[in-house]
């Protein structure tokens, strides 16, 4: 794939893609360091996702009577990383809808749920029974389901989640990693999502993936913090917070 | 806020480089300017803070940590005599004080910081009120900004603002809330978080 060079400056290097330890440690850093706070980072990022799916998918492309999107939460960041991108869709004019299923009861989650609930963003009680019923109702799923710390088995009720997922036809927008897919090999029979919304830097997985748009978001990693881990991120356009690499 | 790209685009600079004097009061106001100043080294710009008192608030502790972490220069003193900062900087930042600040406090330094604003030449952005304007009346001898910066929405000292450009940024505020307080926003052009009135 051709990068979208903005001929900003010269690059210095094909993109790094990280490891899962590479990735984890950088936000170790990002948090012990840099001392910045998990609200911060993850309005950030679910505002990249936002962005991205606005610029890939605009309002007037779906052929539903209202630009509709289901957002499916799992249970840890990644989820809140869709909680914050469901918000910041409603801001854009989407209709979206969230499906929440495991909740963990710290003050930030519960944050971001009763703002979603206060800007009269649905939560579904349940999860549509079948593929064709997610393909009337919706133009756009947003799969915010595991992150880059997913490792091991598919815990229900994802499993069965993923197995309907894999199984729609209206496209799917993976935040940072397909849920599913190991962060560093993918997973061939897997989730096959039309998006990619990498943050802070591409996972090795990334180059298993064959959808349409690949994404850069998360636009807070410090110069030094790039020049450490070697990232050799391309230059964002202007004061965009989002990058699209392919 | 992304606003100062928007105002004054890196290749407009009339400086070689594109330095920029952010200064932080001791409360919320300060604590946006932070915040701003991270996202204009992010965008390639070359701030610098002076933020004398500061707030001991553990949120805005850690936006002084990121900063200090993002390489950008906090000064020790702000210079009395203007021309040394028409000639360092291309633009200041007023993030000195906020709606919510009593004219009648008058405390330092925020007094001698605007005294010295009050003379230079380069271009002021505030952030959401011009500082030491009062939020009901307005300038009377206060500082001049360029441009203005309103948060969420624009405050009542805003109509006595004559400055060459009005933004509105913080694209946060819930429909049920612009409706309560009748805010009337205007429109934000597709996925921008700014919109210039």
């Amino acid at each position: 794939p051709g990068w979208a060079w903005p001929g900003f400056g010269v690059p210095r290097g094909v993109i790094s893609h990280t490891r899962q330890e590479e990735a984890q440690a950088i936000d170790q850093e990002l948090f012990t360091e840099y001392q910045f706070s998990v609200d911060q980072l993850m309005e950030l990022a679910g505002l990249s996702c936002a962005t991205a799916i606005a610029k890939a998918y605009p309002p007037s492309s779906f052929t539903t009577s209202q630009p509709a999107v289901l957002v499916v939460c799992g249970p840890g960041n990644n989820g809140g990383d869709g909680l914050v991108c469901a918000r910041h869709l409603k801001m854009f004019g989407y209709q979206p809808t969230v499906y929440y299923p495991k909740r963990p009861s710290k003050p930030l989650f519960e944050g971001l749920t009763t703002q979603c609930k206060k800007m009269d963003i649905p939560f579904l009680p349940e999860f549509p029974a079948e593929a064709t019923f997610i393909d009337e109702l919706y133009g756009l799923v947003v799969d915010a389901i595991f992150g880059f710390s997913f490792k091991g088995a598919v815990r229900e009720p994802f499993g069965s989640i993923l197995s309907t997922l894999e199984r729609i036809t209206v496209p799917i927008a993976s935040i940072d990693i397909p849920s599913g897919w190991d962060v560093e090999k993918g997973k061939a029979d897997g989730l096959q999502p039309d998006m990619l919304i990498s943050l802070t830097a591409p996972k090795k997985a990334a180059m298993h993936f064959t959808g349409r748009y690949h994404f850069l978001g998360g636009r807070f990693v410090p110069p030094a913090l790039q020049e450490k881990y070697a990232l050799n991120l391309p230059a964002y356009p202007s004061t965009d917070c989002v990058l699209q690499l392919t | 806020t992304p606003v100062s790209p928007q105002a004054f685009p890196l290749p407009s600079l009339p400086r070689k480089q594109p330095t920029v004097l952010v200064v932080c009061g001791p409360a919320q106001n300060g604590a946006i300017g932070l915040v701003c100043a991270r996202h204009l080294r992010s965008f390639d710009y070359e701030p610098t803070i002076f933020y004398p008192k500061r707030s001991p608030d553990p949120l805005y502790r850690d936006f002084t940590t990121q900063c200090e972490k993002m390489d950008i220069p906090f000064l020790s003193y702000l210079p009395t005599e203007v021309q040394l900062i028409n000639d360092a900087y291309n633009a200041v930042v007023d993030a000195v004080l906020g709606a919510e600040a009593e004219v009648t406090e008058g405390t330092e330094p925020c007094e001698a910081i605007l005294a010295t604003l009050k003379h230079i030449r380069i271009p002021i952005v505030s952030l959401d009120v011009p500082s030491g304007w009062s939020s009901e009346s307005g300038a009377a001898g206060g500082i001049s900004p360029a441009v203005l910066v309103s948060l969420a929405a624009p405050k009542e000292c805003a109509r006595r603002f004559l400055g060459r450009q009005h933004f509105v940024a913080g694209r946060f505020l819930p429909y049920d809330v612009q409706r309560k307080f009748e805010l009337n926003p205007p429109e934000y052009p597709g996925t921008e978080c700014v919109v210039a009135l």
